[in-house]
């Protein structure tokens, strides 16, 4: 598609040469050095004249009167231009993409309207094809990631079916979206749709990260957009095939430190403890590690299996070789086949790709399988052209149910457990509570004989092997989308295109939980534990459970489905050179577009036969809901470009956009934004051929655009069913505690954008820099209304934010591989985010945003805040002088931000010959991050915190106690009194961990995002006439991750909401451990 | 030219063509109703009052000596040692002003309508039942200035004093109403009293009662005062009281559990399986050991056995003993998942009579402070499913504070028995009544937990983080709280 398109801008520039009649004729193919297919349109010259040619659509040129001797130059947009002595009279060229030369690449921006870079008043990156897929990414939010300037990719979890968030710019919004606009060929499509797009399909992907850059999409786009340009068939005519193999393994990179000193107890009284010495004994059946240290006896664990007399697990009291944790975790495995058909010529082209992706992770059972189809082309019949795209993905996810993303309430682990502490009904929970000295062979069958319900050693929680197999969550995603664009250019300054999409996505999913029969050995309570069969004394049994959950919307799972789409729009594109030398262009367009989403839901916790899923039999009454949501949005646009003599070029773009969330009187509105671009080293006479300044472009931007940070229907107050009601004929209602009002505005983001692309020595070092300043009013937030005013929550707009940084992205090619030599190339992105509130309502100068993050006046946002010890005005922690144990503030203390405000990307590329190796790896920090798996560790007491101090008394570190008198208080520096119990006294009986303070470590992190060792082995298979090209390489993903002492608990980029949630930096314990990928890859082109 | 224009107009209008003129109207939420008729915004609003009353004061069952935590779980620094933030036992206002909202609005909707002034009493007698909620466990409060979200964001604090004084003038104004008559019978959105309106009437006098009674400390007490305007109306008694039921059944409705609210929190899920509170939550030897003490029969009641015997656990001992040791809630508690939520119980009521009389407050009626003083224990004892016989035999006992004659300080022995008649669903009572009198005759024990921070027990609550947080203006004009030492008005 792209070079399809270079053509007709060659064609539209005239390039009119003047053959002279020489006498010698010379002919030729060119071709892309990157996938060895033939470029139309390439200007053929003979250096230092004005005798040229073209090349035709396969590539091949003839060119006349080329004197003996002579150079022939090889030029073409977007590649580097090539010189050959015109030995013979066949002359091949090679050209290689010239990724340096800003000048002259060409960009797919807004509406998909393709521009020189050269012309943009505004910071737009590209990736391409290569740079994304180098180490076989199957999202294509992985592959971008660290690689663009101000472009942050957030890998929320670790699943086998992750949520990944991408932000521009950092946060804008307080508590709206803040997420990149996904645009497909042109078409906005929903969010969670990107995670469908098969990313070997991408023909590359361009980043508008700021709002001016995507004015044209609207309220959309105010936080920038990912342009995503997909492969067409381009060529000679000649069909194409590529099949890529690639498979990755996956492990665990990176477990929480964990002790391998003590044992299991935990606050039991006699007698597994001495009352009266506090000696702490080990206790055969318990789920916290606070007993006493490991001594290598031999001890019994659990209780005798089936009846008193059965059989007794006897294990070493001693850490077992390999810990709980890693024995717990398997080897993922990914394998994934891509096949892909391609063919064109000028006029037409014909693209289909096929995928399959078997994915299996680090958690046993679980299974992600996706099949991907697309079929893409292109067809021109004179003034009319089609261009028609339709992929489709099916997707099969099985897991194990995570208690926490069910709209229904959770089904899982065992419901009415005492185990309500931790959370337990987490698989992750249930992992970190195993004891060191377990030996998981024994209850890997939660069937068999000591795995069982009934005889699982540990009274209080559930063997997790037992959730894996019986307690899952399957999901059925179909995900289409599809595109239609006619075009009629009735003249060449006038084309003419109405594009139809429509993207949706259809998500099954079905959650159940089998039901467990308890025996009454273990309802009877060997240990008098009160043990988890002792809770269904009353009836034998846990019984089964299903949830059924349907949305038609974007094919993103619950809890927070997206909105399918259907969006038709317009676009007269008028462009006209006049004297010359001013180029103008001017775009009208109409935009309509309907989002819908419809869910629903039905489960029962009383299923009657076991196994047997389904609500048709079950006791009690069923569950159930149903809920949908219908935006509409129409918008009408012009874009009017003047540029003169190519080196000074302004863009003035304005939208009117009307929009059904927002009540009649607010509802229409208008988005402005000017452009300037200016390019000092073409307009300036004595910086024309500098080889040091080679090319410089100076732009400035100024946009407002808004964002509808409102859901559907949030105009006016609700009523909710008040919990329990129906009570049969009686119904209920509640008046809901969200506030709203049909005076809500549109958030209104205001930029100005400053930058500089500056190309040095030949192109060998480039540099982008970029300056923003956003300023964002009418900020559409929930704010926390005091209850007393009769809402918990106001949805009004409120005062201004500003967001401003700096993002600088160099690139340098420090040795230039030419043919068969060593080629090192050298990059680097930074961006400095800073946001700060500047206002929010009068008499109000902080409010919750939720997950402990606040919007406070002056500060960055969002901000965590949280408890804190009480401490003296030296910031020392006092503790009492008789327990030396701390107690908890009243007041909340502020941590820091919780997103990151410096991001540092560094790529690399080293290559010799046919191979190459590159990397990159990814800085990011300036913020904090609230772990919550912290803190269930200490209640287990498996974690490294609770055993630094040898589970002995200790002096409260940099602690003081108050000499004086609660009014009149003297601080004395605390250098004797213990805490009364180092044990299961501090780290569970004492505020330590009641406390946010000592779970909240420094964001920060250094990770190797990729490593990619490729051999391409063209010349090697040249002769074959059949295979084109092979590239076989070795690839590693996250391979490993460096974070500061402070942190000894898990990935800061974890986090536990949801992709659309503004809150990052709070994680718990249901992300599992981050892992490593590594693998390889097979590409043969035919 | 002429052509392109004409192909870029019909182009155009095709694009637009399929808007109709209200395709942008999608302002109606086929989701969610937005408004509420009053008969299910009472039946919504009631049950909701019935579940806060019964499950939400968990503590004061604690503090006040009748429930321990139980020994298979983890201490919590803020139950057992009283290490309180202003995020510990604060959900309860939230609860406490969204329920009041529901009271709020139906009584601003049925105002506008002569004929649902019933609706509209019931109204103004609930707010009074759960602001006397917010002003006993925060003191000053919201409340002039509260529910007007459209001009006030941050509304001022008023004095208990005055809210006190206001609830009692409300309740008035309610019975007024309901006298006047001519208003629409609630019928089934009524789960309390079924549409019977005397019986609100009774509710209202009896509030009016607890709130003059709660008053006893002051030197003067003007609704002690104004007792006897509405005298003639009567209270609450064995017979007549405040109990909701709008159908509570074994079963679910939807996700949610539609048994009793206390039943549902305390005992069984529908499955007939124990629910996390019931295992928390273990008898107290400190009640254990008063009943036991006075022969009372509703030891077995009010407490499961364990290997035949109520057995419990000390508050606050690190060593507490496990579930297979101690008993739980009892059967005269948690009688069945569809029995009735007490929001004020008739033995509640009879001994607030039985005080008034003994203050010499002007209340009417034909009983003696005696005689209301043993018709309370009576209805307690039939509460818990015992006859009238025993309760007969057990306050005949010659015992200090069971027998009324044996009893040398009569406010002593009615609180005491008041006391033990609100074990479980009246914890928030009980403790309040502690904090009044000082009643139970023993103390009630702070925590034995050595790193407990205080050796009494709190005397109110902090206010919330989400008032620092969204009303901080406001709340910065009530100074600094010590919920150890700052009293509320009433308290001893």
């Amino acid at each position: 598609m792209k070079k399809l398109l270079l053509v007709s801008l060659c064609f539209l520039m005239l390039c009119i040469t003047q053959v002279f009649a020489q006498n010698r004729t010379v002919t030729g193919t060119v071709t892309a050095k990157e996938d060895g297919l033939p470029i139309p349109g390439v200007t053929v010259k003979v250096k230092g004249t004005n005798n040229g040619t073209q090349t035709n659509t396969a590539g091949k040129y003839t060119l006349a009167g080329v004197p003996a001797g002579a150079t022939l130059q090889f030029s073409f947009i977007g590649y580097e231009t090539l010189s050959v002595a015109a030995t013979g009279t066949t002359v091949n060229a090679v050209l290689t993409l010239a990724s340096n030369q800003l000048g002259e690449v060409v960009v797919t921006t807004a509406m998909g309207i393709k521009q020189s870079s050269r012309d943009l008043g505004y910071a737009a990156a590209k990736v391409t094809a290569q740079q994304l897929t180098a180490t076989g990414v199957t999202n294509v939010a992985n592959g971008l990631t660290a690689k663009v300037s101000g472009l942050a990719v957030y890998s929320l979890d670790n699943g086998v079916d992750p949520n990944v968030a991408i932000v521009l710019r950092g946060n804008r919004s307080l508590e709206g979206n803040n997420n990149a606009l996904i645009v497909i060929d042109g078409v906005p499509v929903p969010g969670g749709t990107l995670s469908s797009v098969n990313p070997n399909d991408i023909a590359d992907v361009t980043i508008l990260k700021g709002a001016g850059s995507a004015a044209l999409y609207g309220s959309e786009a105010s936080n920038g957009a990912i342009l995503i340009t997909t492969k067409r068939g381009t060529g000679d005519g000649k069909p194409t095939i590529t099949y890529q193999n690639t498979f990755q393994l996956e492990n665990v990179s990176y477990y929480p430190k964990l002790q391998t000193q003590f044992g299991t107890y935990g606050g039991e009284g006699p007698p597994y403890v001495n009352n009266i010495t506090g000696e702490v004994f080990y206790t055969p059946y318990e789920n916290q590690e606070y007993g006493p240290a490991y001594n290598g006896a031999t001890v019994q664990i659990g209780a005798p299996a089936g009846s008193a007399t059965g059989p007794v697990q006897m294990v070493k009291y001693s850490p077992y070789p390999v810990s709980p944790i890693k024995q717990f975790f398997q080897t993922g495995f990914t394998e994934q086949n891509d096949i892909s058909f391609s063919q064109g010529d000028a006029k037409n082209a014909f693209f289909i790709s096929a995928q399959n992706a078997y994915r299996t992770t680090v958690v046993p059972s679980d299974l992600n399988i996706k099949n991907a189809f697309s079929v893409r082309g292109h067809r021109t019949y004179g003034m009319f052209s089609a261009d028609y795209s339709v992929g489709y993905t099916k997707s099969r996810v099985s897991t194990y149910n995570s208690a926490t993303s069910n709209p229904l309430g959770g089904v899982s682990g065992i419901s009415g457990t005492y185990v309500t502490n931790a959370g337990a009904a987490d698989l992750y929970s249930s992992i970190l509570q195993l004891p060191a000295f377990l030996n998981l062979s024994t209850i890997k069958d939660p069937d068999g004989l000591y795995g069982n319900p009934n005889d699982f050693y540990d009274a209080y929680a559930i063997n997790p092997y037992w959730t894996l197999k019986h307690s899952r969550r399957n999901i059925n995603k179909d995900v289409l989308l599809s595109q239609l664009k006619l075009k009629l250019e009735p003249t060449k300054w006038v084309a003419i295109s109405y594009q139809l999409s429509d993207n949706f996505g259809i998500n099954q999913e079905r959650d159940t939980q089998d039901e467990v029969d308890f025996s009454p050995y273990g309802i009877s309570d060997y240990w008098s534990a009160g043990n988890v069969p002792s809770g269904f004394a009353a009836t034998g049994k846990s019984l089964g459970q299903v949830n059924d959950f349907y949305s038609y919307g974007d094919g993103t799972s619950n809890p927070n489905p997206g909105y399918s789409r259907i969006q038709g729009d317009a676009i007269v594109d008028l462009h006209h050179n006049f004297f010359k030398d001013l180029k103008t262009s001017l775009i009208l367009g109409n935009s309509v577009r309907q989002q819908y989403l419809k869910e629903m839901g039905s489960g029962s916790k009383q299923l009657l036969i076991p196994g047997f899923y389904n609500i048709n039999a079950i006791g009690g009454a069923i569950s159930a809901n149903e809920a949908s949501y219908m935006i509409r949005n129409i918008a009408y646009f012009g874009d009017l470009n003047i540029g003169w003599k190519n080196f000074i070029n302004f863009e003035g773009t304005l939208r009117r956009e009307e929009d059904s969330r927002l009540s009649k009187a607010e509802r229409t509105f208008y988005y402005p934004s000017a452009k300037l671009s200016f390019i000092p080293t073409d307009a300036i006479p004595a910086l024309k051929d500098s080889h040091i300044l080679n090319y410089a472009k100076l732009y400035a931007s100024f946009s407002r655009v808004g964002n509808i940070d409102i859901g559907a229907y949030q105009i006016f107050d609700i009523y909710n069913l008040t919990p329990g009601f129906p009570y049969g004929p009686l119904g209920g209602l509640s008046a809901g505690t969200d506030n709203y009002s049909s005076t809500l505005k549109p958030e209104l983001t205001t930029e100005i954008e400053l930058g500089a692309d500056l190309s040095f020595f030949d192109s060998r070092l480039a540099v982008n820099a970029t300056y923003y300043d956003q300023h964002v009013k009418n900020q559409t937030v929930f704010i926390g209304t005091s209850i007393t005013t009769g809402y918990n929550r106001t949805l009004t707009n409120i005062g201004e934010t500003q967001s401003k940084g700096e993002e600088i992205q160099v690139t340098g090619d420090i040795l230039t591989q030419a043919a068969n030599h060593f080629g090192f190339q050298l990059g680097a992105n930074f961006s400095i985010n800073d946001s700060k509130v500047i206002s929010l309502l009068p008499n109000i100068t902080s409010l919750s945003l939720g997950s402990r993050q606040y919007a406070v006046v002056g500060q960055p946002f969002p901000l965590m805040e949280g408890t804190d010890f009480v401490r003296d005005p030296q910031g020392h922690v006092v503790v009492s002088s008789t327990s030396g144990y701390p107690s908890t503030a009243q007041t909340l203390t502020t941590y820091g931000r919780t997103t990151p405000k410096y991001d540092l990307g560094v790529t690399t590329r080293l290559a010799y010959k046919f191979v190459s190796l590159s990397a990159v790896a990814e800085y990011r920090g300036g913020d904090v991050t609230y772990n919550g798996i912290g803190s269930t560790l200490d209640f287990t007491g498996s974690g490294y915190t609770s055993a630094s101090a040898g589970r002995q008394p200790f002096v409260f570190p940099n602690s003081v106690i108050n000499t004086g008198t609660a009014a009149n208080p003297v601080y004395t520096p605390n250098t004797n009194v213990n805490v009364r119990d180092g044990n299961y006294g501090f780290w569970q009986g004492s505020a330590y961990a009641s406390t946010d303070y000592p779970y909240i470590s420094s964001g920060a992190f250094w990770k190797l995002r990729e490593v990619n060792l490729s051999f391409n082995l063209d010349q090697f298979v040249k002769q074959t006439r059949f295979i084109k090209s092979i590239t076989v390489s070795l690839t590693g993903r996250d391979l490993f991750m460096w974070v500061p002492k402070n942190n000894p608990w898990t990935d800061p980029e974890f986090s536990d909401s949801n992709p659309q949630s503004n809150l990052r930096g709070v994680n718990d314990i249901r992300e599992t451990p981050n892992t490593r990928l590594f693998g390889g890859s097979v590409k043969v082109t035919f | 030219m002429k052509k392109y224009i004409l192909i870029i107009t019909v182009f155009f209008s095709i694009g637009i063509s399929g808007c109709k003129k209200d395709y942008l109207s999608l302002e109606v939420n086929p989701n969610q109703p937005s408004v509420s008729p009053p008969g299910l915004t009472l039946a919504g609003a009631l049950v909701t009052a019935a579940a806060i009353v019964n499950t939400n004061y968990s503590e004061y069952g604690v503090w006040g000596g009748y429930f321990t935590r139980s020994g298979n779980y983890v201490p919590s620094p803020a139950l057992d040692q009283f290490q309180i933030t202003n995020q510990s036992y604060t959900g309860v206002w939230t609860n406490l002003y969204q329920n009041i909202t529901n009271f709020n609005n139906l009584q601003v909707a049925s105002a506008k309508d002569p004929t649902q002034s019933n609706f509209q009493a019931i109204a103004m007698i609930m707010k009074a039942y759960d602001f006397e909620q917010l002003v006993d466990q925060f003191g000053d409060v919201p409340y002039t200035q509260a529910f007007l979200p459209s001009s006030i964001l941050n509304p001022g604090y008023d004095s208990q004093q005055a809210i006190y004084n206001d609830l009692v003038k409300q309740l008035d104004a309610a019975m007024a109403l309901i006298a006047k008559g001519g208003g629409a019978n609630p019928g089934s959105g009524d789960v309390v009293f079924g549409g019977n309106m005397t019986g609100w009437a009774k509710f209202a006098n009896t509030l009016k009662l607890r709130l003059a009674i709660r008053q006893s400390n002051l030197g003067t007490n003007a609704a002690a005062a104004d007792l006897g305007a509405t005298a003639s109306v009567g209270y609450l008694d064995g017979t007549t009281q405040a109990i909701a039921n709008p159908g509570y059944t074994t079963a679910l409705s939807g996700s949610n559990s539609q048994q009793s609210p206390f039943y549902a929190s305390y005992g069984f899920d529908v499955n007939g399986n124990a629910t996390g509170n019931n295992t928390y939550y273990r008898a107290n030897l400190f009640l254990i050991n008063i009943l036991k003490n006075d022969n009372d029969p509703r030891l077995n009641r009010i407490y499961s056995t364990v290997g035949g015997i109520v057995d419990g656990n000390t508050f606050g001992d690190a060593s507490a003993r496990s579930n297979t040791f101690t008993s739980t809630f009892g059967p005269g508690l948690l009688k069945s998942g569809s029995m009735g939520a007490v929001l004020m119980s008739g033995a509640e009521s009879l001994f607030l009579q039985s005080e008034a009389l003994v203050r010499g407050y002007g209340i009417g009626g034909s009983l003696t402070a005696q005689q209301a003083y043993e018709a309370g224990i009576t209805a307690s004892f039939a509460a818990m499913g015992l006859t009238q016989a025993q309760a007969i035999t057990y306050y005949s006992q010659a015992i200090q504070n069971v027998g009324w004659v044996a009893s040398t300080d009569k406010i002593q022995a009615i609180i005491y028995q008041k006391y033990i008649s609100l074990a479980g669903y009246g914890n928030l009572e009980g403790y309040l009544e502690y904090e009044r009198t000082g009643y139970p005759n023993l103390p009630v024990p702070a925590s034995a937990d050595p790193s407990a921070v205080s050796t009494t027990i709190p005397k109110r609550q902090y206010y919330p983080l989400s008032e620092l947080t969204s009303n901080a203006a406001s709340l910065g004009k009530e100074g600094t709280i010590n919920i150890f030492t700052t009293k509320i008005f009433w308290e001893k």
